[in-house]
């Protein structure tokens, strides 16, 4: 694991709010960045991956939910708090529907906010490499609830570059990707991510039998066939996660 | 015969004024009516006689005729709630045979009533009730209405069948029951309207009292997040340079201005005083406003006003809350730039002043409610400047004209009285 500081995005009209936020996210040790709307933030979040995004949700251009939307499909990795300073029930749950981790009423309570901030950043984090948006997607959600941090990585050239770019406990692999096998990840994150446990999903049992092996002999964790058994998946993730903790 | 569409369709009570302590559930609101209230119902009352030619005369021949009619109320009403009971919905409602022995002793009571021939006070202030109670269960007056038309038929039938003095005789009296049914049904639509009209102001006092709540929460707690969070800075981040401490507490201050402002906002609109008006120099009041509310970086500021432009009759002060308010709307509307232009004329009786930007406009399904308070389509803003701007100008005897054309710009030409040579 690397030991930079995990970041936190700020977005927010309110100049005051960004750099209050930005003192205090920064005295407790976070790398922060502020942009005080959605383009600005969208423009940050492409150069760089963030571990957390607060995000306001009444702003002007672009709203704090359509923001975390176009945000999550950058990076799923990265969790959100919307703050709002008038919480119906529709918007709340329209927010955490769409995937966001928590609304925030305003005045923000900073001690809660911290509280949460940390949460987040102690959940693990885990890598999925398919090109099916839609198992990403079911996945996405799934893991979630079990407290993952998920990114997606959609081709060979995608997940080459997140690999890059974050520290992943966890990583499932389709064998078969665009623009390249997964069996050639396997070298990239054994330089990127030595510690990262790997699980093998795959929906070509006999075809690809011999590059199971191998890659089992090179230290995958376990192969999930598709269409796979959600709770064993599951089971298996939970027990890699388990051992790389220790 | 009537298509009952309330809710409750408790229509069934149309004559039944809530006077029971059964019907306690109701009681409060009539205790809003106070006897003045009475008074000038009764009065109302009065006025209705004079207007239909209501006399002494009139009272004395319906009561002529209660002893012939009085064996008949009973039938009447049998026939009235029999009619009724044929509707689906009625059944629903009448719940017990007690319930509908009650209403028919209560509608028995209201004929009794009818030909008792005192029309006083007390009489006045039960028919009132009825109206008042209608608006209550939610039945509409066109119920009332037609079932006075029933009854007052059978009435008619009644005394025709049963007639045994002469022909002119039962016409006078027939005339003179038509009207003090008439002023029966004058005086429950009277206190229907009256109730109705009422609740309908209270319900839209309380959406009001909703939006503000809306629009306040929003805007107060954007700064008092600031606060909060600059306290937790002050308070928890011991390592804290002098700077930034410095920083948070200048942050402190511009947001306390910001709340403030917001209240401002609220009690100018809440009071709203009267101009005191003087001859002033536009030009030179608009230069203020600017000066005060200076454009963003990206906006070009073009003034254009003749030196000998007349003075114009305005409340100072007030006038610069109109101007603020049309010149940071042109600077909100111009968020990627652009130009605001305010021009100054004199036409015969009248100053023009232009405020013209080019910025977003504003769709044509917004332009008729951008003066009414509360309504606003900004990120920030409670929705009152525009609506503050023309009571303003309204009390200046001042008008305010808009014009928009999406993606090219809004216009707003405020034509001022021109001030005595």
């Amino acid at each position: 694991m690397s030991t930079r500081h995990p970041s936190v995005l700020v977005v927010d009209d309110e100049i005051d709010i960004c750099n209050n936020l930005s003192d205090i996210l920064t005295a407790f040790g976070y790398d922060v960045e502020t942009a005080t709307n959605g383009f600005a933030a969208l423009d940050l979040v492409q150069r760089r991956p963030f571990d957390v995004a607060l995000l306001d949700l009444k702003m002007p251009g672009m709203d704090g939910l359509t923001l975390y939307r176009k945000l999550k499909k950058l990076r799923a990795g990265t969790v959100a708090m919307l703050v709002t300073a008038y919480a119906g029930g529709d918007t709340t749950r329209e927010a955490i529907d769409a995937g966001a981790w928590q609304v925030l009423p305003k005045p923000v309570d900073v001690g809660r906010l911290l509280g949460e901030v940390e949460r987040v950043v102690g959940q693990p984090t885990l890598l999925v490499v398919d090109d099916d948006a839609d198992l990403c997607e079911n996945l996405w959600q799934i893991l979630r609830q079990k407290d993952f941090r998920v990114c997606l990585a959609h081709s060979h050239d995608e997940a080459t570059r997140k690999l890059q770019e974050n520290p992943y406990r966890i990583i499932l692999l389709d064998l078969k990707l665009p623009g390249g096998n997964g069996v050639g990840l396997m070298e990239t994150i054994r330089e990127s991510n030595p510690e990262a446990k790997i699980v093998v999903i795959t929906g070509h049992r006999s075809e690809l039998e011999e590059t199971i092996d191998r890659v089992l002999s090179e230290g995958a964790e376990g192969v999930c066939y598709k269409p796979f058994d959600v709770n064993r998946l599951l089971e298996m993730i939970q027990h890699a996660a388990e051992q790389n903790r220790t | 015969m009537v298509q009952f569409t309330s809710p409750q369709n408790r229509a069934l009570n149309s004559f039944d004024a809530g006077e029971r302590p059964s019907s306690a559930g109701l009681r409060p609101v009539l205790h809003r009516v106070t006897p003045m209230d009475y008074e000038r119902i009764y009065e109302r009352y009065q006025e209705l006689q004079r207007y239909v030619g209501w006399t002494d005369e009139d009272a004395a021949r319906v009561a002529s005729v209660a002893g012939l009619a009085e064996p008949f109320f009973l039938p009447l009403v049998e026939d009235f709630y029999e009619e009724i009971e044929r509707h689906p919905a009625a059944r629903q409602v009448i719940k017990s045979p007690e319930q509908l022995a009650r209403l028919k002793a209560t509608l028995v009571n209201w004929l009794r009533e009818l030909f008792s021939g005192r029309y006083d006070r007390e009489y006045v202030t039960r028919r009132w009730r009825v109206g008042w109670r209608h608006v209550e269960i939610g039945l509409d007056q066109v119920f009332t209405n037609v079932a006075l038309s029933r009854l007052r038929r059978g009435l008619m039938r009644i005394l025709a069948e049963n007639w045994n003095r002469d022909i002119p005789f039962l016409l006078e009296v027939r005339q003179s029951l038509n009207s003090l049914i008439d002023l029966d049904l004058a005086i429950i639509e009277d206190a229907y309207q009256t109730e109705h009209l009422e609740r309908q102001a209270r319900s839209a006092r309380l959406a009001t009292i909703g939006q503000v709540a809306g629009g306040i929460a929003h805007e107060l707690r954007n700064p008092l997040n600031t606060l909060k969070t600059s306290a937790y800075f002050l308070r928890h981040v011991k390592s804290a340079s002098p700077e930034k401490v410095g920083e948070h507490l200048e942050r402190i201050e511009r947001q306390v201005a910001i709340a403030d402002r917001v209240i401002t906002t609220l009690t100018e609109f809440a009071r709203q005083p009267l101009p005191t008006l003087s001859p002033a120099p536009l030009v030179e009041c608009v230069q203020e406003a600017l000066g005060v509310n200076p454009a963003p970086g990206n906006i070009r500021v073009h003034v254009d006003c003749p030196a000998d432009l007349p003075r114009v009759m305005v409340d100072r002060a007030q006038l610069s809350i109109v101007l603020a308010n049309l010149i940071r709307n042109a600077y909100d509307a111009m968020p990627e730039g652009g130009e605001l232009k305010i021009t100054g004329s004199a036409a015969d009786a009248a100053v023009e002043l232009i405020v013209a930007d080019t910025g977003i406009g504003i769709p044509p399904e917004n332009i008729l409610r951008i003066m009414d308070p509360l309504f606003s389509t900004k990120t920030r803003g409670i929705g009152l400047g525009l609506a503050i701007t023309r009571a303003i100008l309204d009390k200046h005897g001042a008008t305010v004209r808009v014009r928009s054309e999406p993606g090219q710009g809004t216009t707003f030409t405020v034509s001022f009285v021109r001030a005595p040579q």
